[in-house]
């Protein structure tokens, strides 16, 4: 029919369409980790074929002066604590702000106080943060960023996830309660298999910002709690990029966690709408 | 303690024993690493840089020789004045020993952050090999200024200035015999090598940063007898940029990147200043010295064993004016007494010129005399430590007050702008002196200004 | 057929307590009003310990800042009164003239540029059946690279002499360009590169948001004989509208506090076309330790973004109350 031909262009148009972007966006992060099996000479003067090398990976992770592997299990402690931290923190506060008889006023405010709290510069934050925690005797400790980093990503989970509880709709609320349903339950069986794709989103993103942030962690940290992108930053000297290292650095720091996120993403979804009470 | 009867004392053999030990104990020529009391660890901050493997190396050195221990906290550059900050502003610091860039060194004088080296130990004597850096180990607190009237507050850790290098295989080719001395040499020879876009006679770092167009800019402006202060030394602050030699310098180094430099000189960093050299695409460059290992290095470079090193050019009657961009240790305020000394400890055995010799063998650039009269400096690996060794007398010390990254970011600006052909020579510099000028008195130092160039 | 979710929900809090209660007054009720009072609570409190712990003593820190000036020596702080004369010096910086000009531009396409690309890309993914899983994997990409690694990496690829980019288009016959070089290309060189680094971002926001529209709708909408692009216009857009301002208003937030991609590709030049507020902000506050003037330009930056963001939402209520 004229209505299926119609849509087997449309997907055909589609898929060219992702295809010509997927292109755009993956040349460069091949390129880079590519990059890290070339000799710098050869990255530098711009050659397109090149022999590679295992030195820059060694060095990333084998060298006296790297503690590549330490930064590297730094991070995912951070990461995967900060994530479970700030989205069961910012999926409740959301619940319960948008769903619970609150007064408008502190609806406002509370998310109102969030957004700007994000305007503020991580920098200016992280030094008031080091002062705080150092009089505290929490500095250089993994528990002084993993605390940083879910305050960090507060804001925007929270009202990410405000968008998505709100997208549930009441009456199916309404219905379980008049079924007998207590919050726990109501929670668990109704709400979250609902926002499971909004919650995997926010996971990724919270998990990613936390992977990826140097201003505080670097002022947080020492050499045993360093993460990876204060590892990575290193190879940023005063005058020279050791670029072959980094872009080592940043394959073994891309791969891995896109892992992560594969099974990560796969494994929420999955495991939120086991139990679906419809 | 006796294996029989528990409570019955010292027999007498033991006290013979004892006495015997102590005697030899006493009679015995000491080593100096032990006579010193053993130090508790410290803990040093540094950054990560070519340089900073060889100094590892000399820190486990230390280690070996005298037992004690030394943690090194190496961070990123980017981060790494703000980290230092924030532990000399704490109650109690995290680091003892900080290694300083010449970009804030002064801001840790001036705030009385670090403690002179002279009250923790009256004892500690400055080796007289050890190069003083126009004087930025010391500091006056009174007067606030850094002259030897002042006490030790630091020792050199990595003596950086900039040094001309050039490709010694083209001069061969071109049959220029010796390097250039004088500016006017160094147009002349630039121009010989210039054959763009394949190779540019000289490749100058004309890029708005950090402290890029202006750190090139340096040794052209105090090697024309310029400056951007009248004289610090003496806490006069009055704005000479834009005097006649400061006219001159300006002039020079458009000059010599519009005919005899690279044409995006406007966006070149320092990384591509030094990307230009090491493929081949540039004939002289005035870089700092550390860039040297890159240069001989087969996985970086395409000019391995071609390029030579000079001292950076002057004009007739002046010196060479290389600006400095070192490192010096001092010592933190706020970490307790005994790991203050400790700290003396390691600075004291760093200046020997056995630790010295140690350091540039491990590929570092050595803050002692002695080391550049070893017959180490021979060798061909080591080509650039004669040049160095004689401008180091010359190099000099550009800000000598905490404000400096104020002056800085306006001298970017300007000079940047001026490369680019946005302003004139005359308008910029007019400009920065203007500026700068502000600075200095919203600061309250004493300070005046040129009347405008024409 | 169902109203639409988001305005519903936002009213739904209020009409739902009371007429279950006054319907039906049994012994469940009482343990259930219990049950919302505490959990009302209890759900909320996480956050707000964390918040009110965290971030509200260095707020108020970074704004009484704003009123001094900050000057150290021997080891100790002193703080001068300067009243009001912090906020007036910014009039007169260039560099904060400068950097809240490019700052706009620059918030401006680059953000209107990842939401657009992120859009279009969900939408495609959304559709499509084969493959999304995969598609969803690349586009990720981009943000998973540190912000450092991506200022270094673009800074090699567009580099005028041996950039990948300039000898691409060299093979086509066009001149090298020298794109982070030259006033008239660094800022959309910037611009791109950033493109290029969040729109992830915005994808992943929209995919989740349309995966979670309900389907009742679209049928309805076919049924009534809607063509692709009406449904686009009349159904998709205004039940992602919450979506699409929420990603909104941190990617602009977000586009105000760009840092890392400037300070390696451009360090703010040439001359002042990239320099944007943040790493304005980084110099006077950081490099140049001027710490109350630096608290004054970071309050007065927050107070703008606001300013942008109120005005963006309430035109969107009211073009979304005309609808």
């Amino acid at each position: 029919m004229s209505a299926g031909a119609r849509g087997a262009s449309r997907s055909w148009l589609a898929h060219a369409a992702l295809v010509g972007a997927a292109a755009c966006v993956a040349v460069p992060v091949i390129w880079v980790v590519l990059a890290g099996f070339r000799t710098q000479i050869s990255l530098l003067s711009g050659a397109f074929w090149f022999t590679p090398v295992l030195k820059n990976f060694r060095e990333v992770l084998f060298s006296k002066t790297s503690d590549f592997l330490l930064n590297y299990l730094n991070s995912l402690i951070v990461g995967a604590l900060s994530t479970l931290i700030c989205l069961v923190a910012a999926t409740l506060a959301a619940w319960s702000l948008h769903r619970m008889p609150w007064p408008r006023w502190f609806l406002h405010i509370f998310l109102g106080w969030a957004l700007v709290f994000h305007m503020f510069p991580p920098l200016a934050l992280a030094s008031a943060w080091f002062t705080i925690m150092r009089s505290i005797g929490l500095d250089n400790t993994l528990t002084a960023v993993i605390l940083a980093h879910t305050v960090l990503n507060l804001p925007m989970a929270l009202w990410l996830m405000g968008v998505f509880v709100r997208d549930v709709p009441v009456e199916l609320e309404e219905a379980a309660r008049l079924d007998g349903a207590t919050t726990p339950v109501l929670l668990r069986r109704v709400v979250l298999p609902l926002i499971a794709p909004g919650l995997a989103a926010t996971s990724i993103l919270t998990f990613v910002f936390s992977w990826n942030e140097f201003g505080v962690a670097l002022t947080l940290t020492m050499k045993q709690t360093a993460t990876v992108p204060v590892a990575i930053a290193k190879f940023a000297q005063d005058y020279e990029i050791l670029y072959t290292q980094m872009a080592a650095a940043a394959a073994l720091s891309i791969l891995p966690a896109l892992v992560l996120l594969i099974i990560g993403q796969r494994y929420i979804v999955a495991g939120l709408t086991q139990g679906a009470v419809k | 303690m006796p294996a029989n009867g528990a409570g019955r004392g010292v027999t007498r053999r033991q006290v013979v024993a004892g006495g015997g030990v102590a005697a030899f104990g006493l009679l015995a020529p000491r080593r100096p690493a032990e006579a010193a009391a053993k130090a508790v660890p410290i803990t040093v901050v540094i950054n990560q840089s070519p340089w900073f493997d060889s100094f590892r190396k000399v820190v486990e050195l230390y280690e070996k020789d005298t037992g004690n221990e030394v943690e090194l906290d190496v961070n990123p550059f980017a981060g790494s004045l703000e980290k230092q900050r924030n532990s000399v502003r704490a109650a109690q610091g995290q680091y003892d020993l900080l290694v300083m860039n010449s970009g804030w060194f002064a801001e840790m004088y001036f705030g009385g952050f670090l403690e002179a080296i002279s009250d923790i130990d009256p004892a500690f004597k400055l080796d007289p090999d050890i190069y003083t850096l126009d004087n930025t180990v010391y500091f006056d607190a009174a007067k606030k200024t850094m002259t030897p009237s002042g006490k030790l507050m630091s020792v050199p850790i990595a003596p950086l200035i900039p040094l001309t290098y050039y490709r010694g295989d083209l001069y061969k080719e071109a049959g220029l015999v010796k390097a250039p001395e004088t500016f006017a040499e160094l147009e002349a020879n630039a121009k010989r090598l210039n054959k763009p876009p394949r190779r540019y006679g000289i490749v100058q770092r004309g890029a708005r940063g950090p402290a890029s167009v202006s750190y090139d800019f340096y040794p052209y402006l105090y090697g024309f007898g310029g400056g951007v202060f009248k004289n610090q030394a003496a806490g006069d602050y009055s704005v000479t940029l834009n005097n006649e030699a400061g006219h001159t310098a300006l002039d020079y180094y458009l000059r010599l990147a519009k005919e005899a430099g690279h044409p995006q000189t406007a966006s070149l960093e320092q990384a591509e200043v030094i990307q230009n050299m090491v493929t081949g695409k540039a004939g002289h460059i005035i870089v700092v010295v550390s860039a040297w290992s890159q240069m001989d290095d087969p996985d970086k470079s395409l000019v391995v064993d071609k390029v030579e090193f000079a001292v950076p050019p002057h004009a007739p009657g002046f010196s060479p004016g290389p600006g400095l961009g070192h490192w010096l240790g001092g010592i933190a305020r706020n970490v307790p007494d005994d790991r203050k000394r400790a700290a003396v400890e390691f600075l004291r055995w760093f200046q020997t010129a056995d630790a010295q010799l140690a350091y540039a063998k491990a590929g570092g650039i050595p803050v002692s005399a002695a080391t550049y009269r070893d017959p180490i400096s021979q060798e061909r690996k080591f080509r650039w430590m004669k040049p160095l060794s004689e401008a180091l007398p010359h190099a000099v010390n550009i800000y000598q007050f905490p404000e400096a990254s104020e002056v800085i970011s306006i001298l970017e600006l300007g000079l940047n702008q001026a490369v680019a052909g946005n302003l004139t020579a005359v308008a910029a510099l007019n400009s920065m002196a203007g500026q700068i000028h502000d600075v200095m008195s919203k600061h309250g130092y004493k300070t005046g200004v040129e009347p405008p160039l024409r | 057929m169902e109203p639409i979710a988001g305005t519903a929900a936002h009213a739904a809090p209020f009409a739902a307590g009371q007429p279950a209660l006054a319907k039906r007054p049994a012994a469940g009720d009482f343990d259930r009003g219990f049950d919302e009072r505490v959990w009302r609570w209890a759900a909320l409190s996480p956050a707000l310990v964390l918040l009110l712990t965290l971030s509200v003593l260095p707020l108020i820190n970074l704004f009484i800042t704003s009123f001094f000036t900050v000057t150290w020596s021997g080891g100790h702080s002193s703080l001068a009164p300067a009243g009001l004369s912090n906020y007036r010096a910014l009039a007169g910086d260039t560099l904060f003239r400068a950097g809240l000009l490019n700052t706009i531009l620059f918030a401006a396409f680059a953000v209107g540029g990842q939401m657009l690309c992120g859009f279009v890309l969900a939408l495609l993914c959304n559709q499509v059946t084969r493959g999304r899983v995969l598609y969803r994997t690349i586009f990720i990409l981009p943000i998973l690279v540190p912000g450092i690694v991506v200022g270094a990496i673009w800074k090699l690829l567009l580099n005028f002499d041996f950039g990948l980019v300039n000898q691409a288009i060299g093979l086509i016959g066009f001149d090298p360009v020298n794109w982070l070089g030259s006033a008239s290309t660094a800022l959309a060189s910037v611009i791109f590169v950033d493109i290029w680094h969040w729109t992830p971002f915005c994808f992943l926001l929209f995919l989740a948001g349309l995966q979670s529209l309900p389907l009742d709708v679209y049928e309805a909408a076919r049924i009534d004989g809607a063509s692709a692009w009406q449904e686009l216009v009349y159904v998709t857009l205004p039940m992602m509208l919450p979506t699409i301002m929420v990603t909104f208003a941190f990617r602009l937030v977000l586009a105000f506090k760009v840092f890392d991609e400037v300070y390696l590709l451009t360090g703010g030049g040439p001359g002042t076309s990239t320099q944007v507020v943040s790493y304005t902000l980084y110099q006077r506050f950081f490099r140049e330790d001027q710490t109350g003037y630096g608290s004054a330009m970071s309050i007065a930056v927050i107070f703008m973004t606001c300013l942008l963001l109120v005005a963006a939402f309430s035109s969107r209520r009211q073009t979304g109350a005309a609808r």
